[in-house]
């Protein structure tokens, strides 16, 4: 009993927190399983190599290294967290060297460590957001001053940059909201965030416009599969180089289509599932292959789950997400310092953005992005970088101080 | 104060989180409550595919199971010019030369083309038929030479993506249909080809998808399209986005039902003995057209059927109309003498003439009503049986007229002139009988000599087989059973009697009159034979052109029965238009009706009923089930 009232000062795990990330795991686990087990191959395949138990194996090692970010308080980390952001900022530059960084699917994003592919910039966001909350946790007066202003933005625009030289167009736009969400709770002056918002405002326009309207010459240098992307998502029409022969604009027609493929598939599969779903591997977009085999797994992992789950599925997704976000907003809410307030905002906007923009791309009122959803995804970079951001968010709440 | 505001800012954080959310909730229920339905349907649209299988048309078999018609199952061969790229002339070169097509045409027609659909969005042609109705033979050496094909280029150096595009091209550019189309196949060739008639293609729609339908045109073929042809079955079932089927997801699955076979009554070697000696007719008298029919008057059944100039079913197209024209049951002719036979046992019947009653047939020139009938040779006084064997106009006038017209009205529609004789094929005609008030003056005085109405050359020879047949008309038989592809009988059809024309007593009498025809008092020593004692009647009708009676073209005809006093056959021969030769009834057709019923009567075992008696009576071979062979059923 006395142990109680004295332990009252150490702040505890946050158990509805708990709760809801055991719910997403064992959805995670549940519909990896479905979405991969759709053939003879994946059934037949030894245990270890099916991606289920992988997915577990991961939840494994994250919760391991959440509860070791845990171990120790986060004011001692965010001392460290410069050279931490400097290893990551070197990571991401050496994935960018064609020795260093191996190619999937047109991208240089991973690092081949044999039984493992390593995505530096999953946890560039995190020694990102703990490099921004230690340069925010400053005294408010200093955050008046433009200089500390401009150093923000630099410590922001330098992992963007090395992010989309991957190219990964989505790990980079999810720094965007997570920094303006970081410096709006730090309390930086609003009139510096509404000029940064209209700036970035401004740009993202001319960005579209040029993407979407510009002749040929004039287009910014895009990958080809981003453009196209953004294309698919406004409904426009692909444009043929000017001279193109008719098979060159039929190539281009039926590329479209194609490219349409998955979110028209991913629509048609949160829509059929309707209010109570197919059932547990009964869906058959996923099971015949209409969504992609390659995706199905990760990045339209919702799609799978709303399909067979239904709307009161996706509802569950959206609660869990909710209560791991308000719990989240919750603990920053309860921070007693500034440090530990911008570091949970900032975990909270990251798993925030990650959410919506993923959901969102499954049922098509965000362009597709190669974004995964925490922890339902399969993959292990973002399970584990996942799974320790929810490590900082506990360790924010372990180590609060109760005076 | 900073707290504050800091707390304030994690306030509106919330707001935003919670518009996020409720952005993402409302897209949810809109896709997964409003939408549901229409997103339902296009995931089912997605998976779902429907097969319609063709059931096997049935085959035409002859009495003995002699195959007439049949259907082969063949390939369609078709192309996808996207997978052909630019290499179209190797393919066709390739390919034309086994498929008969035109090399350079052929090259044109796999070039890949842009064409816009219906929904204006732009697709490519990738399925190209190159050629229907191939067989599993050829389509083989096509797969062969496609997968040997050559570019002359070193596959091994170039990259991977142009060896992959060399790859497809050899195995899947060219390809079949999944389902087999059918060929109908006539091994006979012209082998009573008016009788089976001949298919064609026509395309259809059936629910919003083209398909191809094999059915009847003409003959048989046309009239029991409905027994031939089969049910359709289907398959809907579902598949995966690779298009393979899921057999477990399998919904419907109703198996196409095979036509029935037909099993004619026509026999195909009597058919050939008639089809031969009406080819070698054709030769030496050179007439427009020549027909025989081989009927059984006891039963009806049509043993064969035969007119040249016919036509080959397996290639209807190449034959003009006028030879694909059954015209034993298309065309009307006036039928001459032939139709005395008609007349004359009606006045028997009614017993206003005995064959022994003499009639003086005004030597050759007899003026009634007005106009002057003839008769080819002068004769006095003859008796009504010599009437028949001479084959005397004024004769046959003057029994008309001692008739009466509506007792000569009454048999002309009792031996079944004047409507069809229902015979199972299309395009039968009823011919031309008038009604007593439409008659002339001497209209009673030329329709015993065959004047004055037209009738088909069906109606005729049934007549005359009614007189074989103790005076009951049948109705003509062609299909004696209907068969399910393992043979069992679905239908069997029996012998229809249509009615008693005339007493068993007259027609025994007529039989009488009718057998000195084929004697050398007769018009027709030439259709006696050595071993069967004939009866029959020749006829030879002036044509008529414009309205009037031409010397020079003739309808000559022969019809006759054997043996006279146990009918097994009843044979009629009819020549339109003879030109060289001759032209004359005993003349023209009574030779063709022997050589055919000499060789038919062998060929049935039918037991001689004159000439010297076999010493040892041999086991008469019945071929059939049907009582041909009777002659030795009574022998027992």
């Amino acid at each position: 009993m006395f142990e109680a009232v004295l332990n009252e000062k150490q702040a505890r795990v946050d158990r509805l927190q708990a709760v809801a990330l055991a719910g997403l795991m064992l959805l995670g686990t549940a519909f990896v399983y479905s979405a991969t087990m759709v053939t003879e191959a994946a059934r037949t395949a030894p245990l270890y190599e099916q991606s289920w138990l992988r997915q577990v194996v991961w939840y494994g090692i994250g919760i391991g290294a959440a509860v070791g970010v845990c171990l120790v308080d986060y004011r001692s980390l965010a001392r460290w967290s410069l050279v931490i952001y400097w290893a990551a900022l070197l990571l991401l530059i050496a994935v960018l060297i064609p020795g260093i960084g191996s190619i999937r699917f047109g991208a240089r994003r991973w690092i081949d460590l044999g039984v493992f592919q390593f995505q530096p910039s999953e946890f560039a966001k995190l020694a990102f957001i703990l490099a921004l909350a230690h340069f925010l946790s400053r005294p408010a007066d200093e955050l008046r001053q433009p200089r500390n202003f401009w150093k923000a933005m630099g410590m922001t625009v330098l992992p963007f940059v090395l992010i989309m030289k991957e190219p990964d167009l989505g790990s980079a736009l999810v720094l965007l909201p997570t920094a303006l969400a970081m410096l709006y709770v730090a309390g930086v002056p609003k009139r510096f965030l509404l000029r940064l918002m209209a700036a970035v405002g401004v740009l993202g326009a001319l960005f579209l416009v040029d993407v979407l309207f510009a002749p040929p010459h004039w287009q910014i240098k895009l990958e080809d599969y981003q453009r196209r992307r953004l294309l698919v998502y406004f409904g426009a029409e692909y444009a043929p180089p000017p001279g193109a022969t008719r098979a060159e604009i039929e190539r281009l027609r039926k590329q479209q289509f194609d490219d349409s493929h998955n979110v028209r598939q991913a629509l048609i599969s949160v829509g059929s599932g309707g209010l109570t779903g197919k059932g547990w591997r009964q869906g058959t977009q996923n099971a015949l292959g209409y969504l992609p085999r390659a995706v199905a797994h990760n990045d339209f992992i919702f799609s799978v789950i709303a399909e067979e789950l239904g709307f009161v599925g996706s509802v569950l997704v959206l609660a869990l997400y909710g209560a791991v976000l308000f719990t989240g907003i919750r603990i920053a809410g309860q921070a007693r310092d500034r440090l530990g307030r911008v570091l949970a905002a900032g975990i909270v906007a990251l798993l925030f953005s990650h959410v919506f923009i993923n959901l969102g791309m499954n049922i098509r009122i965000m362009p597709v992005t190669g974004v995964p959803l925490p922890l339902l995804s399969y993959g292990g970079s973002s399970v584990l970088s996942s799974l320790i951001a929810i490590g900082l968010l506990q360790n924010v709440n372990l180590y609060r101080k109760t005076y | 104060m900073a707290k504050q505001l800091q707390f304030r800012r994690l306030l509106l954080a919330v707001v935003a989180m919670v518009l996020g959310f409720a952005g993402l909730g409302f897209r949810l229920v809109q896709l997964q409550v409003l939408r549901h339905e229409e997103l339902t349907d296009r995931a089912r649209e997605n998976t779902q595919i429907k097969v319609l299988m063709e059931p096997r048309r049935g085959d035409i078999l002859d009495r003995k199971g002699n195959l007439l018609a049949t259907s082969v199952f063949v390939k369609t061969v078709c192309a996808d010019p996207v997978l052909i790229g630019s290499r179209q002339t190797e393919v066709a070169r390739a390919v034309a030369p086994l498929l008969g097509l035109d090399e350079t045409e052929l090259a044109q027609r796999i070039m890949p083309r842009l064409r816009q659909n219906e929904k204006g969005a732009w697709v490519t042609n990738r399925y190209v038929v190159l050629k229907r109705k191939v067989s599993s033979e050829t389509w083989e050496k096509v797969r062969v030479a496609m997968k040997s094909l050559t570019f002359g280029v070193d596959e091994s150096s170039l990259p991977k993506s142009q060896r992959r595009f060399y790859q497809t091209l050899r195995e899947k550019a060219v390809f079949t249909d999944p389902l087999d189309d059918q060929l109908r196949v006539y091994p006979g060739q012209t082998l009573a080809a008016h009788v089976l008639g001949y298919v064609g293609m026509t395309e259809r729609e059936l629910n919003g998808s083209r398909i191809l339908e094999t059915s009847g045109k003409d003959g048989l073929e046309l009239t029991l399209n409905s027994k031939l042809s089969g049910v359709r079955g289907w398959r809907l079932t579902e598949a995966d986005r690779q298009r393979r089927e899921i057999v477990s997801f399998r919904d419907q699955d109703v198996e196409p039902r095979d036509g029935l076979n037909v099993v004619l009554t026509l026999d195909s070697v009597i058919q050939h003995i008639v089809e031969s000696a009406l080819a070698e007719a054709m030769e030496r008298h050179a007439p427009v057209s020549v027909s025989a029919i081989v009927v059984r008057p006891r039963t009806g059944e049509i043993l064969a059927m035969a007119t040249l100039p016919t036509f080959d079913p397996n290639r209807p197209g190449d034959a003009p109309a006028e030879a694909r024209r059954n015209r034993v049951i298309t065309d009307v002719v006036e039928p001459g003498s032939t139709f005395k036979a008609v007349v004359v046992s009606g006045a028997l019947n009614d017993g206003v003439v005995r064959l022994s009653d003499v009639f003086d047939c005004e030597h050759g020139r007899f003026y009634y009503g007005g106009r002057a009938l003839h008769d080819h040779d002068s004769y006095g006084l003859l008796s009504v049986a010599n009437i028949i064997a001479k084959s005397s106009n004024i004769g046959a006038a003057k029994i008309g007229i001692r008739m009466g017209e509506k007792r000569v009205y009454d048999y002309i529609l009792g031996f079944g002139f004047g409507v069809r004789t229902g015979i199972p094929l299309p395009g039968e005609v009823g011919g031309i009988v008038h009604p007593v008030n439409k008659w002339s003056k001497v209209t009673i005085a030329q329709l015993p000599m065959g004047h004055g109405l037209a009738v088909t050359q069906l109606q005729m020879t049934m007549a005359i087989a009614a007189i074989a047949n103790g005076g009951w008309l049948m109705r003509p038989m062609l299909v004696d059973r209907l068969e399910d592809p393992d043979h069992h009988v679905v239908a069997r059809y029996s012998p229809q009697r249509v009615r008693q024309v005339i007493s068993e007593e007259a027609a025994r009498t007529m039989i009488e009159a009718l057998k000195l025809v084929a004697t050398t008092n007769g018009t027709a020593p030439k259709a006696a034979l050595e071993h069967y004692t004939v009866a029959g009647k020749t006829g030879t009708a002036q044509k008529v052109v414009n309205g009037v009676y031409v010397r020079d073209k003739h309808y000559s005809s022969f019809i006759g029965f054997l043996p006279a006093d146990n009918p097994e056959l009843c044979i009629s021969v009819s020549f339109d238009e003879p030109s060289r030769h001759g032209y004359y009834g005993g003349v023209v057709p009574a030779p063709v009706f022997r050589q055919i019923a000499e060789r038919a009567a062998n060929y049935l075992n039918i037991r001689p009923d004159r000439g010297e008696e076999l010493t040892v009576p041999s086991e008469p071979v019945s071929l059939d089930d049907r009582p041909v062979g009777t002659a030795s059923a009574r022998s027992l």
